[in-house]
């Protein structure tokens, strides 16, 4: 098998810091005597990602996320441990490491606010070193699949936060490089912009094998791009592997949600809310089961309900991944990280 | 470092620096504005009020002059001033500028001088108003002339020649070309303004191109660009210097232009053979000082974006940049002060040895050995600075200070 993309072992990057005192006195202190202290922003984090695959890097806010992108991108000099990424380490081969990468930050734009889109796309050009044919062709599919055409001549602060992000991703991708960097790149999107963006990253990594490496808060991000995910906090790794596993191992919840024929067939539901299964009403006609699917199986529930209800429809449903996740910030669900 | 990324660099910031407004208006419009505004208001200003004072013929009031006729006649000879007659509130009047000075006679002053009897003539005038400072001029210069004919005509009565009482003239000639009249009194202030602008011409961009960037949040996009962090900061400080420039460029020629103006304007109003304020430039110094001020523009680029650069936001980068302007004016005024002159030791000292070194060059003096000094002591200032925002550059906890 081919060398993974990335390779990072043991990646720390430590932040001094100081107390601040609060108050007046306090602030006046604070200019003399500082009380430093070391901060792990990222502690020890190893992983590996493989040539073509969209990964999601999630944690909540001051996890580690945005530093550890600095440092694979080669803006942070990490305190302690390695990194590879295309066969070059970040931080010290930077200059010719970064023309084999794209990256987008979500909140900010690379392109030149009050100038038009073009402009920009021709200064990258000349840093990338792109030939004017490639240039043209790169162009010329962005357009197929973004749809940037239309306002390339548009001065970047007039366009929406959605054909901006169009244009950043174009921007990003300009010199084709085989790995890409995106840190929240659907943040404040409307839906249908999300999808565009979504649709556009499949795309990319269907036609050009492009790897995807992507911070976001947005579980649905995960759900629709990535198939395997690393969730970081406090600067470690809690998990990596697949959503899919992570699913199987911390979701208990099922949720079954009927619709009966009238009301007197809901009223027959509750007898069936007993060892531990919760019935809620959503409306007049429609009821949802929750239950601990390890402890109750759900085939068995459906049949013995079928047997007694007149049941026009249902649906079986698990517990959002949201909630999954809220659970592993908040340290309720404990995950072990595969060797 | 690549000259090509540099140039890149700077491509980039150039036009995004003259796509916002803030930059252009403190390139542009400070000296386009302030310069005209200031030569012609303050040119216009004096010349008004001193033609206006010449103009006016001021009162001058004889107290005790009703037994002495002749001192009187006189007086009233010289019609640079009026003669009024005198009452007994004089000093009030003077002091009321009803009247501009007030000649005090002594009693029976003709009858004592025709014996030579000394004696004493007092003039009263309010110090500090120009036209009483000008009635006394005229009456002290009105009360010396009498003074020597009256000498004249005791000695001869005596059988003595009268030139022995005055036995020589002094003649005044000035030799000074206009140029070198104007090098000394608009020399010292015109490297000042120069200076001055060069700074403020910088300082806006140099925020912009740094902590502004950090507010943004661009700078992180920059840093993952494939150009060093060298040619980035050395492009940007180009961008710096050539706003510096072009400030202290068209500061220059708006100095040129409204001299030119203010020069036949007021040679029309001072319509007399010997107007007040000599308007007469030499545009070889105007280069000269120019040239002596571009390592100083280095320098100031360079200082600004090093310090702007530890800033994390425009407001900071503002704090911290405002008390450089009074510490780059107080050496560029302690060179307009009289005393302060070029030696090897005020050569060293940047600012204040430009300042000095334009003053001479506007005078029309050349003294090489120290403009090469100056020059070179100044190069080696820029480039100490230009090292120091590029070391700033490099470091991870300026860029990133939490």
């Amino acid at each position: 098998m081919a060398e993974p993309l990335i390779q990072v072992r043991e990646l720390s990057k430590h932040f001094r810091t100081y107390h601040r005192r609060e108050g007046i006195w306090g602030g006046l202190q604070n200019l003399f005597v500082r009380d430093y202290k070391t901060i792990a922003a990222v502690d020890r984090v190893s992983f590996t990602i493989d040539r073509g695959e969209m990964v999601g890097y999630i944690g909540p806010n001051g996890a580690g996320k945005s530093t550890s992108i600095k440092m694979l991108t080669g803006i942070l000099v990490p305190t302690s441990g390695e990194a590879v990424v295309n066969g070059f380490v970040p931080y010290r081969q930077r200059r010719r490491y970064v023309k084999t990468i794209g990256v987008v930050f979500g909140q900010r734009t690379q392109l030149w606010w009050d100038i038009a889109v073009i402009e920009s796309f021709k200064l990258l050009r000349r840093i990338y070193d792109v030939s004017q044919s490639d240039f043209d062709a790169r162009m010329e599919l962005f357009n197929s699949i973004l749809g940037i055409k239309d306002y390339l001549n548009t001065p970047v602060r007039k366009l929406s936060l959605g054909e901006r992000m169009r244009c950043d991703l174009a921007a990003a991708l300009l010199h084709n490089p085989p790995l890409l960097f995106l840190d929240e790149p659907t943040i404040g999107l409307d839906v249908v912009a999300k999808h565009h963006i979504r649709e556009f990253l499949r795309e990319i990594n269907r036609e050009f094998h492009t790897t995807v490496l992507l911070t976001t808060h947005g579980m649905d991000d995960i759900e629709e791009l990535c198939r395997r995910i690393l969730i970081i906090d406090h600067g470690k790794v809690l998990f990596d592997g697949e959503l899919r596993e992570l699913k199987q191992r911390l979701l208990r919840t099922k949720q079954i949600k009927f619709v009966v024929k009238d009301r007197a067939d809901g009223e027959g539901l509750s007898r069936f809310a007993v060892n531990g299964v919760e019935l809620q009403p959503v409306d007049e006609l429609t009821y949802r089961f929750r239950f601990d699917r390890t402890k109750v199986s759900a085939a068995d529930l459906i049949r013995q309900i079928l047997a007694s209800v007149e049941v026009r429809d249902l649906l079986i449903e698990d517990e959002p991944i949201e909630e999954v996740i809220k659970r592993i910030y908040a340290g309720e669900a404990t995950l072990e990280v595969p060797a | 470092m690549s000259l090509r990324d540099i140039g890149v660099v700077y491509h980039k910031e150039l036009i995004d620096s003259l796509r916002d407004r803030r930059t252009v208006i403190s390139m542009t419009v400070v000296p386009l504005l302030l310069f005209p505004a200031l030569t012609l208001g303050m040119g216009l200003l004096g010349a008004t009020l001193m033609s206006r004072a010449k103009g006016e013929v001021p009162l001058v009031m004889v107290v005790g002059g009703e037994d002495s006729p002749r001192v009187v006649e006189a007086l009233k000879r010289n019609k640079k001033i009026e003669v009024v007659p005198g009452s007994a509130d004089f000093e009030d009047q003077v002091s009321n500028k009803t009247v501009r000075a007030a000649i005090i006679l002594p009693k029976g002053f003709d009858a004592a001088a025709e014996h030579g009897d000394a004696q004493t003539v007092g003039v009263d005038y309010y110090e500090g108003d120009i036209k009483s400072e000008l009635a006394l001029d005229t009456a002290e210069t009105s009360l010396k002339d009498y003074r020597v004919t009256l000498a004249k005509q005791l000695v001869s009565e005596r059988g003595v020649p009268g030139n022995l009482v005055e036995p020589f003239k002094v003649e005044k000639t000035n030799v000074a070309p206009p140029e070198k009249v104007a090098g000394s009194t608009l020399g010292g202030l015109i490297p000042y303004f120069v200076i001055i602008l060069s700074l403020t011409g910088a300082m806006y961009p140099a925020m912009d191109l740094t902590a502004g960037e950090k507010e943004r949040g661009t700078m992180e996009t920059i840093l993952t660009s494939p150009v060093s962090r060298t040619d980035l900061v050395l492009g940007k400080f180009f961008m710096v210097l050539t706003a510096s420039l072009a400030t202290a460029l068209l500061s220059l020629t708006s100095m040129a232009v409204s001299f030119f103006l203010a020069r036949n304007m007021i040679d029309k109003l001072v319509s007399e053979d010997n107007p007040t304020v000599h308007y007469a430039i030499d545009p070889v110094g105007i280069l000269a000082v120019l040239l002596m001020v571009l390592p100083l523009s280095v320098l100031f680029a360079a200082t600004l974006l090093a310090i702007a650069l530890f800033a994390k936001s425009f407001r900071e980068a503002q704090t911290y940049l405002s008390p450089l302007t009074v510490i780059v004016i107080m050496p560029a005024v302690a060179a307009l002060l009289p005393g302060v002159e070029l030696n090897t030791r005020t050569a060293l000292i940047p600012i204040l040895s430009t300042t000095l070194v334009g003053k001479e060059l506007m005078a029309g003096n050349h003294p090489w050995g120290f403009i090469m000094l100056i020059f070179l002591s100044s190069c080696v200032y820029a480039s100490l600075a230009i090292a120091a925002a590029v070391t700033m550059f490099n470091r991870e906890s300026v860029l990133f200070r939490a």
